[in-house]
């Protein structure tokens, strides 16, 4: 075919007519002795720019080319770390597992070969101390017979009966939790010695195999927490340019999904609109994926058992199309960008699956088998290609390219870890991921991305198993999350983003059209991660600085980016979502380098080398001369203000409540309930279970009734000192501080002082909260001072979310119903969004809806909804409409009033 | 009380457990190779969730902290592009090639040079003399790295156009001795002799170009031949011993086949790009293919050869550009299978996301229907269309796709709404709408296209 013809045809798709030389040597992985190790694709690992010659003479055209920094100048960023960019998440967020909390820490006998060893005799400790009433309650079943508890009241006839009378009665008053070397009487050392043994012994047998599996689920997932596999962070380009939303799980259990509308400004910094609408799912999200296909943007979440497509309209609720629930774990979903609706969908079971809502599912692939060699892990993933009928399947071990038409199981390899791609000893896929989009890019759209624990691999689909580029990242952990983004201008290189768990990001420059092999067009970069941000803060009580250090170093579980169109300079947005919930964003442009005028002629003087003079650097140390290096940024005040006003919302949230109490009660203490109580605390019992919840004191009938402890009395008219130690207290120290400071003391006086009369009594709450109301209304409310993105979250939403807060809890449950009518009729803040719908209880309107009488039901309601297909008995699809659901709050807070408490954190180890 | 005091039997278990997992933290290169022949899953960061713990026990000694601390801030400062703070610690780095632990000792020349050649790459006060000698100094600490150094040296000073002293480097590699050589060094050495092969291939064809363009008496003609010819020979024979290594070869095929056809020697250079090209132990490279048939093109090798070899590249890569060529020379061939996969070709190009506007294939394709209804092969039709009914329309033919179409490309819009009616019938969303535009337009090459589709269109044939 003729250039001409091929250039107005527009085809993307030209194969590269030279390839780098490479040597091709199956094998297994981690072969130090393979040359492939250190040739290409592993030219780019070190001096990334540097290609071998092609066939032209490299003297009369030296490969010479401009920097990247001199062609297209430098990502700066306005500030050194990531903005916050939505208030805190009103869930206290408490960091997980920690391998403290798991390993043991004495010391290794021989350092070099330390080994992680998990410390299962403290955990066993702790529960037997914990859940002594567990532990050996089977056990005490078993010996009941052989002892007699209860008070001597008939005289036992047989001798392997014994009396525990006086025993019990030593260790009446003795408090197990406490002191375990306190004085013990003579029998009780006597039952010790001889029931030790075998108490011991049947506990932890039977104990220590469950324990041991336990931990080690625990210890994995620490290590490799593959659930947030593709991340959970999701743009929606809106219908004009500037705008858009985010789409992202919040709340303990991850179980609400957000819509936040954004505006993006071509010069200034994004702008939340309203706060978000939500939809309260029953299951963790642990995957959003958007795609905007033939002018239809599409939403697919995985939840662990469920996975769900919504369309996405431009006004108007999401509306949801399908929702598929699976036996077991599902690992992976993608949107095919080339059939709108069309997913891929991927589970423990090892079956991957082509599901669209209108054809129902297809099985693609099942193997329980992982494809190059045999890898314990059942982590499926698939993707799509180039090819609409084509899928990418990845396990630990490689990727296959299978088409959907042919027989399942067959097809090519596009990638193993093996020698080809020199993979190292023990490497692993961690993240397969396509990168050709709906809208052409200039690059070939047959590019996928390989991610390992090491190193990042580019490999076309035309040409399998040698990598186009390979690049050791470095990453200190699983690298879960990339995202390919349009060049910010023309012809400029395209960002590729790559981000760790543990919130380390890197950001490469991809360049090569088609017909050439992509390339590094310049060194890749790190950016800022939140952690960074720490010192934009202001500095905190310890309790307080430690509280925000936990939040900025949860793990990273969301990347988003977006190029805005039409800005002065390229400009690039990135927002990243945090475990806890949190929405950071960072603005970086590309700011057109100004002192490079040297840079392209090398001053002759400073031929010195670098120092190696004969190993010793006595001699060394002549400098390559100074050069200005990427200046430093520095916190400018409108971002410390925003760090400032964002740190004040999260020390307004509730302190975590600590993720595991001693129970306070035993089985003795149930034994001898009264008849009355017993039907109470049965139900109860039955309700904690329901919810999967600890049981507490208060569910076991009410405590014998005490005083309160004598209310403190102020000292004249101001006591500014009990009142620091008080928000001190309260970890609101530097909100006093700061109120101090600002001469606001006024307003803070007040609400402080409404909230003591709230505590004395309910029955004035209902006046309270108009007053609060007719406050959000007042003109006097604080005018916005400066544009920023926490300014949505204006002091308006805040004292009313506060209120509400207040209010849901002190109102008596008969009179709240009055009030939900009283307040529908008041004028919302935020007109338009605000609908009566809040106070609905959300429980009732769970979209993942499993049961068949209810879907049936729903489904008349839902016109798409008409084929129920399943094919197979692990998935079930279940339709279900959720028009009711999507709730449009004014306020973050979903006032729970019916017991719609979201599934709380497993407490510790699981039991 | 009874079961605080536990046997040691867990300690046991998850000792065994956590080293089933993770292996042995440190130094796992130096580990000797276990018998299992894949190793579990090895986590980098498991040694800092370690630390993190204290459970490490002794963190190594002063020397082994500072230097991983002064790496750590090397990398870091590399992926800030800070390559002068990164320069200025690299110097205090330069301490590990005293390390007293021996093993990190061997190691540390090979990350010297990785950090060293990245820095001296990017710097910008840095230039060709501080890199070799850099690298000079590089290649003479530790011997393992001697080769490769040498090597991304010599591709460093051709990066720079300085191609003589590239060729002294790749020579002075190439005799290199050291001991008896490991495997990978020596495919090391045919490398890099490979691309000494391919520096005398420039010289050759400089001359080559000289010997043509001036107009020399005999004997410095023959003087320039007979050099061109001592190049030509020192090439073939270095190019020749990589190409039979499996991997990826396509400037030494290029070159090599270029002078084995100066020379007159077709076979050859027709047998080494056989052989590139099916040689099972090589990777299936679409280029070996391409070059095969652009040879035997050139050597105007009979049509059912060249037919041959693209069917080959048909079915490894169906959207390369050649296949547009390649239904042209089945539309031409005599024989009715090419013709019927002649469609097919056209069809499996479209089937590419990449594909989707490229109109030359829109319009062959159109063409071809035509034709081939004329020749009343509608069953070809149907049978490369049975597997795409169920996708083509929502991937070529939908609503939106006819107005995106309609406002970009007209043309393209035109072909498409043809096929569509062809393949779909008159009710057709992509058709009605085109066929409606191009009706307020007054395009008259509608008409005759709503008759064709209302007459030919295979789902009405279907009825009759």
């Amino acid at each position: 075919m003729r250039k001409t013809e091929c250039e107005e045809s527009g085809i993307q798709m030209d194969f590269p007519d030279n390839l780098l030389p490479a040597f091709f040597l199956p094998g297994p992985p981690g072969l130090s002795d393979s040359p492939a190790s250190y040739l290409a694709p592993a030219w780019s690992e070190y001096m990334q720019l540097l290609k071998p010659p092609q066939t032209q003479d490299p003297s009369i055209n030296p490969q010479h080319e401009a920097s990247y920094v001199t062609k297209w100048g430098r990502w700066k960023s306005d500030t050194p770390g990531p903005l916050p960019f939505l208030r805190p998440c009103a869930d206290p967020w408490d960091p997980e597992l920690m391998s403290q909390d798991l390993l043991f820490r004495g010391r290794a006998k021989q350092p070099t070969r330390a080994k992680a060893t998990i410390d299962v005799i403290e955990q066993l400790n702790h529960f037997l101390w914990d859940h002594g009433d567990i532990a050996f309650g089977p056990l005490g079943m078993l010996l009941q017979e052989n002892f007699n508890l209860a008070e001597t009241k008939k005289s036992h006839k047989n001798k392997m009966v014994m009396n525990t009378e006086w025993l019990l009665r030593d260790l009446s008053g003795y408090q197990p939790k406490g002191c375990p070397w306190a004085h013990l009487s003579t029998r009780q050392r006597r039952f010790s010695l001889l029931g030790g043994t075998v108490l011991g012994e049947e506990v932890e047998n039977l104990l220590g195999g469950l324990l041991h599996e336990e931990l080690e689920t625990h210890w994995k997932r620490l290590l490799l927490d593959e659930a947030s596999t593709g991340g959970a962070l999701g743009w929606v380009p809106g219908d004009k340019p500037h705008h858009g939303q985010l789409v992202y799980p919040t709340g303990r259990a991850h179980n609400q999904l957000n819509f936040q509308k954004v505006k993006l400004s071509p010069t200034n910094e994004p702008q939340a609109l309203g706060d978000p609408s939500h939809i309260l799912l029953r299951g963790p999200v642990r995957q959003v994926v958007t795609r905007t296909i033939q002018g239809e943007a599409l939403l697919a979440v995985r939840s662990d058992h469920h996975c769900a497509l919504w369309k996405l309209e431009h006004q108007g609720p999401p509306e949801p199309l399908q929702v598929l629930e699976m036996e077991k774990e599902a690992t992976g979903i993608s949107l095919s960008p080339h059939l709108p609706g069309e997913l891929a969908v991927c589970t423990r079971s090892g079956a991957v699956c082509l599901w669209s809502p209108q054809d129902g599912l297809q099985q693609i692939h099942k193997d329980p088998e992982t494809f190059v060699f045999k890898d314990p892990s059942s982590w499926r993933w698939a993707d799509f290609t180039a090819h609409p009928r084509m899928l990418t399947v990845a396990d630990r071990t490689g990727i296959r390219l299978t088409d959907v038409r042919g027989p399942s199981d067959c097809g090519e390899l596009l990638f193993r870890i093996g020698a080809e791609a020199s993979c190292q000893r023990g490497e692993r896929v961690l993240l397969a991921q396509y990168l050709g989009t709906p809208s052409p890019l200039p690059l070939s759209p047959t590019l996928h991305l390989v991610c390992t624990q090491f190193s990042l691999y580019l490999l076309d689909e035309r040409l399998p198993l040698v990598p186009m580029l390979k690049w050791n990242h470095g990453l200190l952990s699983p690298p879960l999350l990339a995202q390919l983004l349009p060049p910010p201008c023309p012809e400029a290189p395209l960002p590729l983003l790559l981000g760790g768990l543990g919130g380390h990001l890197r950001m490469l420059h991809l360049s090569g059209g088609s017909g050439c092999t992509p390339q590094l067009a310049a060194p890749p970069q790190s950016l800022p991660s939140l952690i960074d941000s720490l010192p934009g803060f202001p500095v905190l009580e310890p309790h307080g600085q430690q509280l925000l250090q936990d939040r900025l170093k949860a793990p990273l579980t969301g990347l988003a980016a977006t190029v805005p169109p039409g800005c002065p300079s390229p400009t690039m947005l990135l927002f990243q979502l945090s475990a806890a919930g949190d929405v950071f964003y960072q603005r970086l442009w590309l700011q057109p380098d100004t002192s490079s005028e040297n840079g392209g002629s090398p001053s002759t003087d400073c031929t010195e080398d670098l120092g190696l003079n004969s190993h010793s650097q006595t001699s060394a140390t002549s400098f390559l001369g100074t050069v200005s290096e990427p200046s430093a940024i520095s916190w400018n005040p409108q971002a410390v203000a925003c760090c400032r006003r964002w740190l004040k919302t999260l020390l307004q949230v509730p302190p975590t409540l600590p993720s595991w109490t001693p129970p306070t009660f035993s089985q003795h203490h149930l034994r001898w309930l009264k008849k009355e109580n017993k039907g109470k605390v049965r139900e109860s019992l039955q309700a904690a279970m329901a919810e999967g919840r600890l049981l507490l004191q208060g569910d076991l009938g009410p405590l014998p009734p005490s005083d309160p402890p004598p209310a403190h009395e102020p000292f004249g008219m101001e006591d500014k000192l009990s009142e620091r130690l008080e928000a001190s207290w309260e970890r609101k120290g530097a909100i006093w501080w700061d109120g101090q400071r600002d001469g606001s003391q006024l307003p803070r006086k007040r609400q402080s002082r409404e909230k003591r009369r709230t505590q004395l009594s309910s029955s004035f709450s209902s006046i309270r909260s108009t007053s609060d109301f007719s406050d959000v209304n007042s003109p006097l409310s604080h005018p916005p001072k400066t544009p920023s993105p926490l300014h949505k979250m204006s002091e308006t939403s805040q004292s009313l979310e506060l209120s509400q807060e207040l209010w849901v809890k002190n109102i008596p449950r008969e009179r709240r119903q009055t009030l939900r009518d009283y307040l529908a009729v008041l004028p919302s803040p935020d007109s338009g969004s605000c609908s009566t719908s809040q106070f609905q209880n959300p429980r009732t309107q769970a979209p993942f809806s499993p049961f068949p009488e209810n879907s049936s039901a729903l489904c008349s309601q839902n016109p798409n909804s008409q084929s129920l297909f399943s094919p197979e008995p692990g998935f079930n699809s279940v339709f279900h409409s959720q028009n009711s659901s999507i709730q449009n709050l004014p306020t973050r807070h979903t006032p729970s009033l019916g017991g719609s408490q979201s599934l709380r954190k497993k407490p510790r180890m699981g039991f | 009380m009874a079961g605080i005091a536990f046997s040691p039997l867990y300690y046991l278990d998850m000792d065994a457990f956590s080293e089933e997992l993770m292996g042995v933290v440190q130094n796992d290169d130096q580990v000797e190779v276990s018998k299992d022949p894949v190793p579990e899953i090895h986590l980098p960061w498991l040694s800092q969730h370690m630390q993190s713990t204290g459970s490490h026990g002794q963190k190594g000694t002063n020397f082994a902290q500072t230097t991983s601390i002064c790496l750590n801030i090397i990398q870091e400062a590399l992926l800030k592009h800070q390559w002068q703070r990164a320069s200025e610690f690299l110097q205090c780095y330069l301490q590990t090639l005293e390390d007293i632990n021996s093993q990190k000792r061997q190691i540390a020349p090979e990350i010297i040079w990785k950090l060293g050649s990245t820095i001296l790459y990017h710097h910008p006060k840095s230039n060709v003399e501080t890199f070799s000698a850099f690298a000079d100094r590089m290649k003479n600490i530790g011997v393992q790295n001697y080769l490769k150094i040498s090597l991304q040296h010599a591709l460093y000073l051709l990066h720079n156009g300085m191609v003589e002293d590239a060729y002294r480097n790749l020579n002075q590699a190439e005799s290199w001795r050291y001991g008896e050589m490991s495997a990978s060094q020596e495919k090391l050495i045919k490398l890099i002799q490979a691309y000494r092969g391919l520096l005398d291939y420039y010289t050759w064809s400089k001359k080559r170009a000289e010997v043509s363009k001036f107009d020399m008496d005999d004997f410095a003609t023959n003087t320039a031949t007979q050099d061109m010819h001592s190049y030509f020979r020192q090439a073939t024979v270095n190019l020749h011993e990589i190409i039979k290594i499996p991997g990826v070869w396509d400037t030494f095929v290029k070159s090599y086949v270029e002078m084995l056809e100066f020379y007159g020697d077709q076979d050859g250079a027709r047998q080494v790009l056989t052989d590139y090209a099916y040689d099972n132990n090589f990777p299936s490279n679409p280029n070996a293919h391409i070059y095969l048939y652009k040879f035997l093109k050139k050597e105007k090798a009979p049509e059912d050869k060249l037919i041959s070899v693209l069917k080959i590249l048909h079915q490894i890569v169906p959207s390369h550009k050649i296949m547009l060529e390649f239904h042209v020379l089945l539309r031409k061939s005599k024989k009715e299978e090419h013709h019927k996969l002649g469609l097919e070709v056209l069809l499996a190009v479209l089937d590419f996301s990449g594909c989707t506007e490229n109109i030359t294939a829109w319009s062959y394709l159109a063409k071809y229907l035509k034709q081939i209804i004329k020749g009343k092969h509608r069953d070809w039709i149907q049978e490369g269309w049975s597997s795409r009914k169920d996708w083509w329309p929502t991937f070529h033919f939908s609503y939106y796709l006819a107005k995106k179409n309609w406002k970009e490309n007209r043309i393209l819009a035109l072909k498409k709404a043809f096929i569509s009616g062809i393949l779909l019938g008159k009710g057709c969303r992509y058709f009605m709408y085109v066929s409606k535009q191009g009706h307020k337009i007054r395009d008259k090459s509608i008409k005759t296209m709503k008759k064709f589709v209302m007459k030919h269109n295979i789902l009405d044939s279907e009825e009759c």
